[in-house]
């Protein structure tokens, strides 16, 4: 039990993470990357090419990994740039409101092709840089990998809360999103902030994948169900509350792994049911702002 | 007549099919062209009709398929399977759309996405009962102890695809179709004149259902075996890039829609391995390129070059219009609203507010910005639940009442920030207004009865006499949201006229209007009031109000400063200083 916890912990934490990136472009934008997950499967097989040839070619596997993890964020930040360039800002006149959900997903049936046509249709599997060894705390079992993705976690939250609370930049963010004409007049380029939400939103989903590589192991459909939780996850925690997602995204790992304890074949079904509960009674998810319309 | 005609001519094309190709391959995808094609006219009718979502439609697929599946595995027949397939799913779509309702933008996607995902789930692990991948082999299908072959299969399922098609078609030109529109155009301003918008989201949502059912019934016994695999949650954005591609909202979409994605994919059988590469370009470029799909697009071209339709104004429409008027029941209209109260999070927006309207009367609400005049009228209409307080309306309890109820019950409003149906055109626009009027039920304008052209001429020429009355006969014809400022609000009034309300709210009719459409706005409060209809009129057009009304409320930072006539108003220390502000101004003002 302690062990399902502690392992849905370390998954739902991953969750968090990309979820983030589903907060940070839908307070800024009111869009969101349904193709989330397969940015993170882009950032995974991504990843793993690169470690696997760095590792090869005798380097450290640690430096190999942050070495990774950068070119990584790079590139998945210039998909993000892409992403927001070719299928957000262009809709922006659509009659249709939920338009940039279908683009989306349109981008990111082309990206899991594209994929497939690169690494082909089988499973990778995803060495973790740390080995398997399994170190134990109190009869919990608990990879060298798992304790750096608990890290990782700790350490990228910490970061983004900062950024978005602290910074110049993470305040310019969250005044597009309050109102973007009365940011624009105060000299906050909308534009630019649609981008960095992007770009980070996809950084977030990129470093989710070369996390979650070694747990999952890796193949061009591996993003379709993460991006789906990691959107319940915010969806459950409610999309305006960052707190909220980081603990929506816990709470869906646990329960997830508390439920495969007894039944591994509804593990999955667990976590959309855990949604049409919280839809129900609280429909904007746990912590999410109650908005009254105006007429 | 001609479209029965079009119908015919399809039904024979489609009766043809066989002897064209007669080769069992052709005939195999001509059944999955019209199953997929049913799946999306259900979807369309969702998407494009009432402008609700589905990212799970499969499900609704995978519950039609297993339905008739495991029925006629246990011995019941063919036709009963198809039924209870459609009941089945009748009561599923009921069921998330009621699991949505609450749900708004992406919370309702996640709410679809979640529902096909477990039925997916379900299909895949339910093994002993759906047999999960490894499927479920079914007998082949049997109508009154007439085993089907493949081309008796096939025209089976044509039969059906023309039923569905001409029933899905007559509600789109049915008032039912009106409704879905509207809500989907404005769910505010759809309730205030008298529709339950739950109640029809719900059906929206059924009805998609049941025509997704029928497809999942029908692709179930196409090879006689289903799986799990057929009902994932890639199927449901393809169902989607169907109805968007093609034209959401138009008829001829799903037509388009189903060839792109059915037959696009044979064609470049070969190209198998780049399939999503493809489809994610189509559907991408589609949504930059072309927002309404093809079809919207194609009738957009269309329509530049071709003329609405006229209204002549003949004098005796002309001459009606000068006496619009409806048996309203003399009786005494009396509101009383008892110490209301409404607040947001720690913000007191109507402060203890209370004030009686006996008999007709025409009854200004003014106060400055912020005062609360907006907040007060959607206490009176519904749109919010006081804090605490009583409204009472004819002696009846009606404070918790919703605006539908409200319009039921005699009271309706217009709209500050417009809420037309833009999408419609002006004069389907007071025929929604008309809703609680009409008689004819569901089933009459599913089938199109002689009863139902009767009462849509009927609500016609009323629309048309009220629209006349409001000045805007000529533009009957145009879309809503293509008109003038000023129009626009004049349409919403005629909208509101059409409900035949005892009290009628108008929210600051007078903004952004010309003179001459003040004049019709103060023409129209008249009539009214002689009729015996009661106004609560919100303006900050003095002329207006002054002119106008019989007895005035105003209000300042949520509470009632004063009432009175408009002489009394005018003069009132309180007023000045609410608009003007401190006690020197009042001097200069009053001079005392």
């Amino acid at each position: 039990m302690l062990q399902a916890i502690v392992s849905g912990l370390i998954v739902g934490s991953i969750y968090a993470i990309i979820a983030q990136g589903y907060y940070i472009t839908y307070i800024t934008t009111r869009t969101m990357n349904f193709g989330q997950g397969d940015f993170l499967m882009v950032g995974s097989l991504l990843g793993l090419t690169s470690l696997t040839t760095m590792m090869a070619a005798g380097i450290n596997p640690l430096v190999a990994l942050l070495i990774t993890m950068i070119v990584i964020s790079g590139l998945t930040a210039i998909l993000g740039w892409g992403l927001e360039r070719i299928a957000i800002r262009p809709l922006n006149n659509n009659f249709m409101s939920i338009a940039w959900i279908l683009s989306t997903v349109a981008v990111s049936m082309m990206l899991r092709n594209i994929a497939m046509l690169i690494w082909g249709r089988n499973v990778i599997p995803f060495p973790s840089p740390f080995g398997n060894e399994v170190l134990r705390f109190a009869g919990v079992g608990i990879t060298m990998h798992e304790l750096f993705v608990a890290v990782c976690a700790i350490l990228i939250m910490a970061c983004l809360f900062i950024f978005l609370k602290k910074s110049m930049l993470g305040k310019a963010l969250a005044a597009v999103a309050f109102n973007p004409d009365a940011a624009s007049l105060m000299g906050i380029n909308p534009r630019m902030m649609a981008i960095l939400a992007f770009a980070l939103s996809s950084v977030l989903a990129g470093i989710g994948g070369i996390l979650v590589g070694p747990i999952t192991n890796t193949a061009f459909y591996m993003g379709a169900t993460l991006g789906l939780k990691a959107f319940a996850a915010a969806i459950i925690g409610g999309l305006d509350n960052p707190m909220g997602i980081l603990i929506g995204g816990l709470l869906l790992g646990v329960i997830e792994q508390v439920i495969a304890l007894g039944d591994s074949a509804y593990k999955d079904a667990s976590a959309f049911l855990l949604i049409l509960l919280v839809l129900i009674f609280m429909p904007q998810g746990l912590m999410g702002k109650k908005v009254k319309e105006k007429f | 007549m001609k479209k029965w005609m079009i119908y015919a001519a399809i039904g024979l094309a489609l009766y043809a099919v066989p002897w064209i190709f007669p080769n069992s391959y052709y005939i195999h995808m001509a059944q999955g062209f019209l199953y997929t094609y049913i799946v999306v006219v259900g979807l369309n009718f969702l998407v494009g009709l009432s402008g609700q979502l589905s990212l799970g439609h499969a499900g609704f697929l995978a519950i039609g398929g297993y339905t008739i599946a495991l029925l006629t595995n246990a011995g019941v027949p063919f036709l009963g399977g198809l039924i209870a397939a459609m009941v089945a799913c009748a009561i599923a779509g009921a069921v998330v759309a009621m699991l949505s309702l609450r749900a708004k933008g992406p919370y309702l996607a996640m709410v679809t996405i979640a529902f096909g995902l477990l039925v997916e789930i379900i299909a895949n692990r339910w093994v002993d009962v759906t047999g999960g991948p490894a499927g479920l082999y079914l007998s082949d299908p049997n109508l009154f102890g007439f085993k089907m072959g493949v081309v008796e299969y096939y025209w089976f399922i044509a039969l059906v695809t023309i039923l569905v098609t001409v029933l899905t078609d007559n509600l789109f030109t049915s008032r039912i179709g009106r409704v879905f529109r509207a809500i989907g155009n404005s769910e505010v301003a759809s309730a205030t004149v008298g529709v339950n918008v739950r109640n029809w989201k719900v059906l929206a949502f059924a009805i998609s259902a049941v025509i997704a059912g029928i497809g999942g019934a029908l692709f179930a016994f196409q090879n006689a075996y289903i799986n799990s695999d057929s009902f994932t949650w890639d199927r449901s954005i393809l169902f989607l890039i169907g109805v968007i591609v093609g034209g959401s909202g138009t008829r001829l979409g799903p037509v388009i829609g189903t060839v792109i994605i059915f037959l696009l994919p044979q064609w470049v059988q070969s190209l198998y391995d780049y399939h999503s590469l493809i489809f994610g370009a189509i559907l991408l470029l589609s949504l930059i390129l072309l927002p309404d799909g093809i079809v919207g697009g194609f009738n957009r071209l269309r329509h530049k070059n071709k003329n609405v339709k006229q209204v002549t104004i003949d004098n005796e429409l002309q001459k009606a219009s000068n006496q619009v008027t409806w048996a309203a029941e003399r009786s005494q209209t009396v509101l009383n609203v008892q110490k209301a109260v409404m607040d947001f999070g720690g913000y007191r927006a109507v402060d203890e507010v209370d004030f009686q309207l006996n008999g007709p009367e025409v009854r200004g609400l003014i106060g400055p910005n912020g005062s609360g005049k907006s907040t007060t009228v959607n206490l009176l209409t519904g749109v919010y639940l006081p804090t605490s307080g009583n409204i009472l309306w004819k002696d009846r309890d009606v404070t918790s009442f919703s605006p539908h109820q409200m319009a039921t019950a005699g009271i309706t409003r217009t709209f500050q920030n417009l809420q037309l149906f833009q999408e419609l055109t002006v004069v389907q626009n007071v025929m929604v207004g008309f809703h609680l009027h009409y008689r004819t039920g569901f089933v009459a304008n599913l089938l199109h009865t002689r009863g139902f052209h009767q009462e849509e001429q009927r609500f016609e020429t009323e629309a048309l006499r009220l629209l006349s009355f409001v000045g805007l006969a000529e533009k009957a014809y145009e879309q809503a949201g293509n008109l003038s400022y000023g129009e626009q609000r004049l349409v919403e009034i005629a909208r509101a006229m059409a409900v035949k309300p005892q009290l009628l709210i108008l929210d600051e009719p007078a903004a952004g209007a010309s003179q001459y459409e003040v004049e019709k706005i103060m023409k129209v409060i008249r009539n009214l009031k002689e009729i015996g209809i009661s106004i609560i009129l919100v303006e900050h057009h003095m002329e207006i109000v002054m002119n106008v009304c019989d007895n005035i409320t105003v209000l300042d930072f949520g509470k009632k400063i004063a009432e009175g006539d408009p002489a009394h108003i005018q003069n009132h220390p309180h007023v000045i200083e609410a608009y003007l502000g401190g006690e020197e101004v009042t001097k200069l003002v009053v001079g005392k």
